[in-house]
């Protein structure tokens, strides 16, 4: 599965009108791409059942770009498969 | 000095159609909106019927992010609000944005959206429960969003008062405006009861039609009436001062002339049966007009034995003999009951029946009751020059609200 496909998905869920090509790593979810703190929660949630995983609030609280969504995920995958 | 509060525009989502103008041919053509319920399987109830809003879609009127964090209540408010405010020609900008404010009701509010998240909660616990809800399920949230969507920047709040909610948001505005408080306030009343928790609910309380024919279901002041339909859908209207709608050269549709506001002090469902509050309430709606030019009276006509009684009753008691010479019909007939947004609708229809000189029909009238002995406008609609309209609502916990809508007269 790959992460980043997902996480486009899953900001897509909340917010459908997203353009494709706006949704780059470095992207700010709330300048950019219209994302809330809630709308953040929703796409957290998403992530969490779509790869099997708990994220902290704090992971979630730090995370400003599309960029730190993935990044956040990789690490929680590696931690996993290691 | 005092103002004078008129009404410049209103819009409507309703059983009978996407807007004012549809649903006003339907009124008048003396159609039922009343059918099988299709928004979710009712196989275990005891109750099948309902008033759906039907073919609406939210991003009709706004965009696809705002339908999907809000709850049905609160589109058909917002998109209801939307119509009002463009057919007012109203523009909200820098220069007036702080001078209309925003009052918008809801019996029930996000029912739906409580429902569906307390399933979450049970199946799949609390970190599942959508960060949505909240502003979803507040009875303010259409309130709300209209602001959001509009840029209106006056006074915005909600009001509840169960099925009088929608005829209290147009006499609290305007009052606001007559005291000088706000220019302008976009009122509405809006809710989404059909659903399979507020079916159960009014099912449970007895307060709904068993009719197994849908269309004949809701038939007010009917000997065989048993219950009310419940309905769905949302209404607006925008009131304002004569002073600003003049100098802004609005369209002016009627002036809103009178507001009264009682209670039971009685039961949490049933009214009181002399109608006695009722009746106050009708007398405060009419302390400064003629009650003699009184030509229409919107009922609440709710179609359940205990209201049409009490409602009967009040109208006597307001008016005496001549209670018998003035037409009162209830739509509820026909757009089964928008609880919130009933009084909204019942409001936008006295206007229409000022203006068109056409009075719509309470359908299904076929067997006289006694104890109903007014003249109801049975099963088709009529002429009527109509200079006064008073339109009733009355909720559940003995609340009882009665406007007055005038013609304006040009001057």
């Amino acid at each position: 599965m790959n992460v980043f496909d997902e996480v486009k998905k899953a900001l897509r869920k909340v917010n459908p009108g997203l353009d494709d090509n706006k949704m780059v790593s470095g992207a700010l979810l709330k300048d950019d791409l219209d994302i809330d703190s809630l709308d953040l929660v929703e796409v957290a949630m998403t992530l969490e059942d779509v790869f099997s995983l708990t994220l902290q609030e704090d992971e979630v609280d730090n995370i400003k770009t599309v960029g730190d969504i993935v990044s956040l995920i990789e690490a929680r995958l590696k931690v996993r498969s290691a | 000095m005092l103002n004078r509060v008129v009404v410049a525009g209103y819009g409507a989502i309703t059983p009978l159609g996407l807007n004012a103008d549809d649903t006003w041919r339907n009124l008048v053509d003396g159609v039922s909106g009343v059918g099988y319920i299709s928004l979710f399987d009712t196989t275990d109830f005891k109750v099948k019927i309902g008033a759906e809003v039907k073919d609406f879609d939210p991003i009709d009127y706004f965009d696809a992010m705002t339908a999907r964090h809000t709850d049905r209540f609160a589109q058909f408010a917002l998109a209801a609000s939307l119509q009002a405010i463009e057919s007012a020609g109203l523009k909200i900008d820098g220069n007036n944005r702080y001078d209309v404010g925003i009052l918008v009701g809801s019996g029930v509010g996000g029912l739906d959206s409580v429902a569906k998240q307390l399933e979450t909660l049970s199946a799949r616990g609390p970190s599942r429960v959508s960060p949505y809800l909240v502003p979803m399920m507040i009875a303010d949230s259409a309130s709300a969003q209209v602001s959001i969507k509009t840029g209106i920047r006056g006074p915005n709040f909600s009001l509840i008062s169960a099925c009088a909610t929608g005829t209290d948001v147009i006499g609290m505005a305007y009052k606001m405006i007559k005291w000088g408080e706000v220019k302008v306030m976009v009122v509405g009343g809006a809710d989404a009861a059909v659903t399979p928790i507020g079916l159960a609910g009014f099912a449970q309380a007895g307060a709904l039609s068993r009719n197994s024919e849908p269309q004949k279901a809701s038939r007010p002041f009917d000997r065989e009436r048993d219950g009310f339909v419940v309905g769905e859908g949302g209404a607006a209207l925008i009131l304002e001062s004569l002073d600003c709608a003049r100098s802004r050269g609005a369209n002016i549709l009627a002036e809103v002339v009178g507001y009264g506001a009682t209670s039971d002090a009685f039961h949490v469902t049933a009214p009181l049966e002399n109608g006695e509050a009722a009746a106050r309430a009708i007398e405060l709606a009419l302390a400064e007009v003629d009650r003699d030019e009184v030509g229409y009276i919107n009922a609440h006509g709710t179609s359940t034995p205990l209201n049409d009684a009490s409602e009967t009753r009040a109208i006597k008691k307001a008016f005496g003999d001549k209670a018998y010479k003035i037409p009162v019909s209830s739509i509820k007939s026909m757009l089964g009951h928008m609880m919130g947004a009933a009084g909204t609708i019942e409001a936008i229809t006295c206007c229409q029946v000022i203006n068109k000189g056409i009075i719509p029909p309470t359908i299904n009238l076929e067997h006289p009751d006694p104890e109903c002995d007014l003249d109801y406008v049975p099963n088709a609609a009529r002429a009527g020059d109509v200079r006064i309209a008073l339109s009733n609502s009355f909720g559940f916990g003995g609340h009882n609200s009665v406007i007055a809508i005038s013609r304006y007269n040009g001057q």
